[in-house]
Order: C-alpha cells, then sequence, then structure tokens
C-alpha cells in the first residue's frame, strides 16, 4: 500500500507519518511526501497511490483545489482522500465534503482520530 | 475593550499547546497593543485574515522559548532557529488562526499562507487603521505572545 502525505509543512508531514508508523497496521506502508497540491499531482499521475493524506492551505495548488481536480479526473475519482487541516469551521468542511473528499481531520490530529477516519474509510 | 473576537484565537491556542506541548499555556490580561513598542521576541508567525472582515494574527515566542518548545515537538534539542523551528512556528499559527474560525462562524473568513520572521529586533508592520490586542501567555517554557486584530470587529 502506498500513502501520499501532502502538507507544506515538513515537520506535520513527519508528525502524520509518524503517528501512523507506530501502529502496527501502517507500519509496512509506502510513504511519498509532497508539499503542495502541484507535486502532489505530480507523484499521483505516477500512479500508485491509494490513499491521499492532504493539507488545505498549501501554496501552488492548495488541497481543496486538488480535491476538485482530482474528482474530475476519471484516473482519481475514486482515490480515498482524507483532509487534515487547521480549517475547523463548518462551512469549510462542508465546502470540502462537496468538493470530494472522503472525510475530514481537524489539526491539531491526535493518533486516535486519525487511525480511527482511517478505519472507518475502510482503507 | 470588547473581547469576543478575541476568545476563539485564546482558545484555539490553549488548544493547540495542550495537545501538541502538553500544557495549556495561562492567558494573562489582554491589552491594547502599541505598534511602535519594542519587544524581545525572536521570532513570529503571521498570518492575514480577509473575507467579511480583514486582519492579522501573530503568535511571537522569545527566542529560547521557541527553541524549547519546537525541541519538545521534534524530540531533540534545538540550538538555534532553524528549518524545524520556522516550519512548526509556521505551522502553529496556521492552526491557530483556522482553528479560530470556528468561533468565528458567522464571518466567512480566509487565512493566509503563514510567513514566519527571526531576529531580536524584528518589526512587524502591524496593519493601519487596525486596533491589535496583545494576550500574553504564561507556559513553563517561558512567555508567549498572541496578536489580534480583526477590522470593526475587535474594537477598542
Amino acid at each position: 500500500m502506498k500513502i501520499l502525505v501532502v502538507d507544506d509543512s515538513r515537520i506535520m508531514r513527519n508528525i502524520i507519518k509518524n503517528t501512523l508508523t507506530a501502529s502496527k497496521k501502517w507500519h509496512f506502508v509506502d510513504y511519498i511526501e509532497a508539499g503542495d497540491g502541484e507535486e502532489a499531482f505530480e507523484l499521483l499521475l505516477k500512479g500508485g497511490v491509494d490513499l491521499l493524506l492532504l493539507d488545505w492551505n498549501m501554496p501552488k495548488l492548495n488541497g481543496i483545489d486538488l480535491v476538485r481536480k482530482l474528482r474530475e479526473d476519471l484516473r482519481f475519482h475514486k482515490l480515498p482522500i482524507v483532509m487534515i487541516t487547521s480549517e475547523a469551521a463548518k462551512y469549510s468542511v462542508i465546502e470540502a465534503v462537496k468538493a470530494g473528499v472522503n472525510d475530514y481531520l481537524i489539526k491539531p490530529v491526535s493518533e486516535r482520530s486519525l487511525l480511527d477516519k482511517l478505519e472507518r474509510i475502510g482503507v | 475593550m470588547d473581547i469576543k473576537y478575541i476568545e476563539p484565537f485564546v482558545l484555539a491556542t490553549q488548544n493547540l499547546f495542550l495537545d501538541s506541548f502538553k500544557e495549556e499555556p495561562e492567558p494573562q490580561n489582554a491589552y491594547l497593543l502599541s505598534k511602535d513598542e519594542d519587544h524581545n521576541w525572536g521570532i513570529s508567525g503571521i498570518i492575514g485574515i480577509a473575507g467579511d472582515t480583514r486582519g492579522v494574527v501573530v503568535v511571537s515566542f522569545p527566542e529560547e522559548t521557541a527553541k524549547e518548545m519546537v525541541g519538545r515537538l521534534v524530540g531533540r534539542k534545538i540550538t538555534d532557529l532553524d528549518e524545524d523551528v520556522v516550519d512548526s512556528i509556521g505551522e502553529v499559527v496556521n492552526i491557530i488562526a483556522g482553528n479560530a474560525k470556528k468561533g468565528l462562524e458567522d464571518y466567512r473568513l480566509s487565512i493566509s499562507l503563514p510567513t514566519v520572521i527571526t531576529g531580536p529586533a524584528h518589526r512587524i508592520s502591524w496593519p493601519a487603521g487596525i486596533p491589535i490586542i496583545g494576550i500574553p501567555f504564561k507556559t513553563s517554557a517561558g512567555r508567549i505572545h498572541l496578536s489580534v486584530g480583526l477590522e470593526d470587529l475587535i474594537k477598542v
């Protein structure tokens, strides 16, 4: 399994990866990273990504615009996407769900909440 | 001073520090920031706010406090205001601003990407015409400082 972690903060990408690799289920997964939506899209085009963990506010192409782009693309319209973001307002959650995310986590993210969300979306 | 619109930022700060640094910072009395005053902050993370109002959120740390806090986050001793510190402070102000939007849902707001500035004598150019409220916090690693301005909402 391959997970793409996208966040403009390297520290946050490490926190997410370390949280997952500390658990048995996600320890032996391949992780790749991107610092913005454009870089993420280039990595997705190479194929093989099974799950996208994605920040919202990023330079170049932000997370919500990447989600819309992916859902319009038949190659990615079923890709599981979990948005992990500081955007805590209800209208942001609604916008992300309408754009096509499978689930939404508000930073700061606990280990339990991240693992529970991934269980819930059945990845 | 109407502090109703400052509370979401204070709560967001406390929740973030409790979660990430395992302690709840103690807010001190809020005050009207003098935009020219000298400070002892070594690093500041800045986010602009736009939409139904405009403003700014800044979180500032003395250098030693920032190094201590980030050291706890990354699990190593930090000796300089290095890339990890800049990255972390940017993420701290991003989370505070984004989380605070939950308490301001009557207003449709967007937040900028964070900017981080370092240096013992760094100056922040505050937006003109917007009063800035300063809220110091006490932590075990030293004082941190939150500055918030929202045009037409936070009035003094």
